[in-house]
């Protein structure tokens, strides 16, 4: 059997997090090639019923990044970010989805070094954790 | 059914040394709607953006698709090749497979083609939902904010107030001139810096339109390009302005060394700044030496300050020149005097008998006390020889590092600093005075250690650009607004709640209630979007169709395909 | 009509001044809602079997320009109400409740912790009971086997959207979850963003009336997935829904954050 090769996917804010990313590209930063970036204009306006379509439909795993709190170019846009998630997380551990396959993190537009070490640690879960089971679950 | 057209990017090796092109113009062939796919070496190329006009018209592409190197810096220019060829510019979608792919898997190939595909069938899926859109306008206020007089926000707010430009200059200091005050002349071409700061001062001082602010410092901001309110703070008042663009010119400072070489123990031994009030005041020391990257090139600060080699050079020389006889040697690692002039001014020093020797980050050189003055024992990596020089003074030559309140700044600004904490503009190439913020300008130090000529150009620079949205008074809102659905909405208000700019407001349109966004005063978050629970809310160019499309397209090509 | 008939509009219309009733009763061995104006006769009363009369209400109350409203209310009922004129959908002030007390019976079906209504017209108060066995039994199961329960039990879901259309504060017209923007296109059953979203949708203002499972025609015990998601948003942020006063909806507000600094990653 080949090795796991998680299929992930990344939501990154215009401002801080998606410009953190192309630093850490500028940067020539190694990361693994698992993570899939969709940009948005701010984490506050990702819906956690995104993150629920594709871990049902057996994605291995989501980041949502944004800006720092206190650095939200819209003001208190990541506030909402950061309560909308956690529970996002205890409903997917309600119906027996690991947590951890859900993140969030706030990552910088000067942070290149800090995107390619949360991609990297978060690949490092994944892969521990091993495949979606829902990927598996024909509904 | 969409006509989507797709163009892989090589951007010469950038892209194309890791991924596989080809394969993944091939694999874009597959995808839903796309009629036409092809890669070419530089996209963004005069040639390039004709060849994607070329190929709209003989295929009739009504979405492009770009699979390159990042929205943030290139997405205008190829929305605008769009509308080149008559198509609207809001039907175009990025892919970024440059920073987000070839950049960061060099060393995987095979992974990071497979990536790319999954990438651009993404782009493929949204781009197929895309709908045009059009532009709308915003007045702009005719005045600018300059932060900091030293010599890059002199030179800026000089040309603002030239052009006849309302502006402010906020200094924190109780005086203008920054860094210079300190410096009598300036290298290489020893300029006198009183007069230079005399002149811009001057034409400052004497334009109505000049509002400067002394022992001041901006402590607000709120707003966007156009329509800013920044509080200008003193020990006397706060004062709000109104202000349609910001330049940023906080400088830098001289990096004080932490007991590096005996700096604050052994007497003698001084930084560079402290040997310019000494010649400002004709104090030239018999025997001189310089020890160059103290605190820079080296681990922890391992950037090049590049004035450091200039300002040596010219004060070595205006030392022999007023005592010819005094031994003056420069310990360095490199000499960084590049450009015409500076090249020129380094030979001539030498000529002048200045010393200039070579010493390794290994083996650096050590000083001591002596009965009177100092000895400094240097290893000269040419010559393979260690050398004892005496010394009156040993001026250690420190890079400028960034004020000590840059996060602060950067924090109020909503602006990002580099790893050193120095500002980072947009792009270093394309947008190298801008920040990634709309109306937000930066030059001089405060982005990177530059040469007084350097500080000059980009205050100019900056002013020139800020200048812009001020001459056209308006500038465009980029069609990313949110609206609502008025045959789903039910007026629950949750977007209400959500939006930072109170931009929504449940009204009632032919009896039935629902939202209303006030697009003047949406700013495109979306933080409505997540807030809705029925859909009803959208967002031009993120719709959440467009996102389970993206989704759905990285689930079908990454799950399924694997399977 | 019979007694309980009286006694109801007796309260409705001579002490509470209402225009309208809205109860349940009984007609050829079927109870159901029913609507009823000042002087009309209501017919056999029945409070035996619990139903959404909130939800009847807001089907109701687009079409009733003015007039007060007395409806019968359990506690979940009355909570119901509190979470749907707290965002606008009734005028509180056209609302008259008549407090229903759930019996042992009803208390012990519903996993019920909260049963008494601010005010009792109806019945005897009861106390709750605060454990939902099957609840329990999942917290301690491992996530493997409770996904393996859930992945059963969503199987059986045939998207009749019962839950959802019964549901006193469920109250969009178009459902998103009619729609495949966030659910898998394969259709029926709809997998487990179907159940996701609507969990999290309602985690800030279900009432636990368990309308959604006595709807349900294959049995998924939703209330019990609806009280896991209520303990969730407690332990966060110390949050209950159904009362009027507390900020809501809670997920939008910045009320209950505990953000100081940025450490709050998850």
């Amino acid at each position: 059997m080949s090795e796991f090769n998680p299929t992930i996917l990344a939501f990154c804010c215009n401002w801080c997090s998606y410009a953190g990313a192309d630093l850490a590209g500028v940067s020539r930063l190694q990361m693994p090639p698992n993570v899939h970036v969709i940009r948005v204009m701010c984490s506050a306006a990702v819906k956690p019923e995104y993150v629920f379509k594709a871990l049902s439909q057996g994605i291995d795993g989501v980041l949502v990044l944004g800006c720092h709190i206190g650095d939200c170019h819209y003001m208190t846009g990541n506030h909402r970010t950061a309560k909308r998630f956690p529970l996002a997380q205890k409903i997917l551990n309600d119906v027996g989805i690991d947590e951890t396959r859900l993140k969030l993190d706030w990552v910088s537009a000067a942070e290149g070094e800090k995107f390619q070490q949360v991609i990297t640690e978060f690949v490092g879960v994944i892969k521990k954790l091993g495949p979606n089971p829902l990927r598996e679950v024909k509904f | 059914m969409a006509r989507i057209g797709v163009f892989i990017c090589h951007c010469g090796h950038n892209i194309a040394s890791v991924v596989d092109v080809e394969k993944v113009t091939e694999f874009a062939k597959t995808l839903p709607g796309v009629v036409f796919a092809s890669h070419n070496m530089y996209s963004c190329s005069e040639e390039g953006l004709g060849s994607i006009r070329d190929s709209i018209e003989e295929n009739k592409l009504d979405r492009i698709v770009v699979a390159a190197c990042t929205p943030r810096t290139h997405e205008p220019l190829f929305r605008r090749n769009c509308e080149r060829a008559g198509v609207n510019k809001y039907l175009f979608e990025f892919v970024n497979i440059r920073e987000h792919c070839s950049w960061i898997h060099a060393k995987e190939p095979e992974d990071a083609t497979r990536k790319a595909m999954n990438l651009v069938a993404m782009g493929v899926a949204k781009a197929a939902l895309l709908e045009p859109q059009t532009e709308g306008e915003s007045n702009v206020v005719p005045v600018a904010l300059v932060i900091g007089g030293g010599i890059s926000g002199l030179a800026a707010a000089s040309a603002l107030v030239s052009q006849g430009i309302e502006t402010h200059l906020v200094e924190k200091e109780a005086s203008l001139g920054g860094i210079l005050r300190d410096i009598e002349v300036i290298g290489p071409e020893m300029t006198e810096s009183k007069k230079l700061i005399e002149e811009l001062k001057r034409s400052i001082e004497c334009s109505p339109k000049a509002h400067i602010h002394l022992s001041s410092r901006v402590t607000g901001l709120t707003g966007f390009i156009g329509n800013f309110e920044a509080t200008i703070s003193s020990e006397k008042c706060d004062e709000k302005v109104k202000v349609g663009a910001i330049i940023v010119a906080t400088g830098g400072r001289e990096f004080i060394p932490k007991g590096e070489y005996g700096y604050g123990s052994l007497p003698g031994v001084i930084t560079q700044l402290e040997l310019e009030k000494m010649l400002a005041k004709k104090e030239f020391p018999e025997k001189t030496v310089f020890i160059q990257c103290v605190g820079s090139r080296q681990p922890g600060r391992d950037f090049c300050s590049r004035m450091c080699c200039n300002t040596s050079i010219k004060n070595a020389i205006r030392i022999k020149e007023a005592k010819p006889d005094a031994r003056v040697s420069v310990l360095h690692r490199d000499i960084m005097s590049y450009g015409t002039l500076a090249e020129r001014v380094y030979m001539e020093a030498a000529e002048k008998g200045v010393r200039f020797m070579r010493y390794s980050l290994e083996r650096i050189p050590m000083i001591k006390k002596k009965d009177s003055g100092l000895s400094v024992e240097v290893y000269d990596e040419t010559l393979d020889e260690v050398i004892q020089l005496d010394a009156d003074n040993v001026v250690l030559a420190t890079p400028m590092v960034p004020i000590d309140d840059v996060k602060d700044v950067a924090m109020l600004l909503k602006v990002p600093v580099d790893k050193y904490g120095f500002f980072l503009e947009a792009h270093v190439k394309l947008r190298p005075v801008e920040f990634a913020t709309e109306g937000v300008f930066i030059c001089g130090t405060a982005r990177w250690p530059s040469q007084v000529s350097e500080c000059i150009a980009q205050g100019l620079a900056a002013a020139a650009k800020a200048s812009v949205p001020i001459r056209e008074g308006k500038v465009v809102i980029e069609p990313i607004t949110a609206f609502s659905d008025s045959e789903k909405c039910i007026a629950c208000g949750n977007c209400v709640i959500a939006c930072p700019y109170e931009a929504i407001e449940i009204v009632e349109i032919d009896s039935k209630k629902q939202a209303k966004v006030n697009e003047a005063q949406c700013k495109g978050c979306g933080n409505c979007v997540a807030a809705c629970h029925n859909d009803a809310m959208q967002q031009k160019g993120f719709g959440t169709r467009q996102l389970g499309a993206m989704i759905d397209a990285l689930i079908k090509n990454a799950l399924e395909v694997s399977e | 009509m019979n007694e309980l008939g009286k006694k109801l509009c007796d309260i409705a219309f001579d002490k509470q001044k209402a225009d309208y009733l809205l109860a349940m009763r009984e007609e050829s061995g079927n109870v159901a809602p029913v609507f009823i104006s000042k002087g009309e006769d209501i017919g056999e009363a029945n409070i035996d079997y619990p139903y959404q009369l909130v939800t009847i209400l807001s089907r109701i109350y687009p079409w009733l320009n003015k007039g007060k409203i007395a409806i019968v209310a359990r506690r979940c009922d009355e909570k119901a109400l509190n979470e749907t004129i707290k965002r606008g959908l009734f005028d509180g002030n056209r609302i008259a409740v008549i407090g229903l007390a759930c019996s042992k019976e009803q208390i012990k079906k519903c996993r019920c912790n909260d049963p008494v209504p601010t005010k009792v017209d109806i019945g005897e108060p009861n106390n709750g009971v605060n454990t939902d066995e099957l609840m329990n039994k999942l917290q301690r199961i491992s996530p493997e086997e409770r996904m393996d329960f859930w992945v059963r039990q969503f199987k059986k879901c045939n998207k009749c959207f019962a839950c959802t259309t019964n549901c006193p504060v469920c109250f969009c017209e178009d459902c998103v979850l009619e729609e495949r923007t966030f659910v898998a296109e394969k259709g029926i059953p709809p997998g487990l963003s179907f159940h996701m979203i609507r969990t999290f949708h309602l985690a800030d203002k279900c009432i636990e009336c368990g309308e959604c499972e006595r709807s349900c025609p294959v049995d998924i015990p939703l209330l019990t997935l609806r009280k896991m998601a209520l303990k969730d948003i407690k332990d966060l942020y110390n949050f209950k829904p159904g009362d009027r006063e507390t900020a809501s909806p809670m997920l939008t507000t910045l009320e209950g954050e505990l953000l100081e600094d940025d450490t709050h990653v998850c």
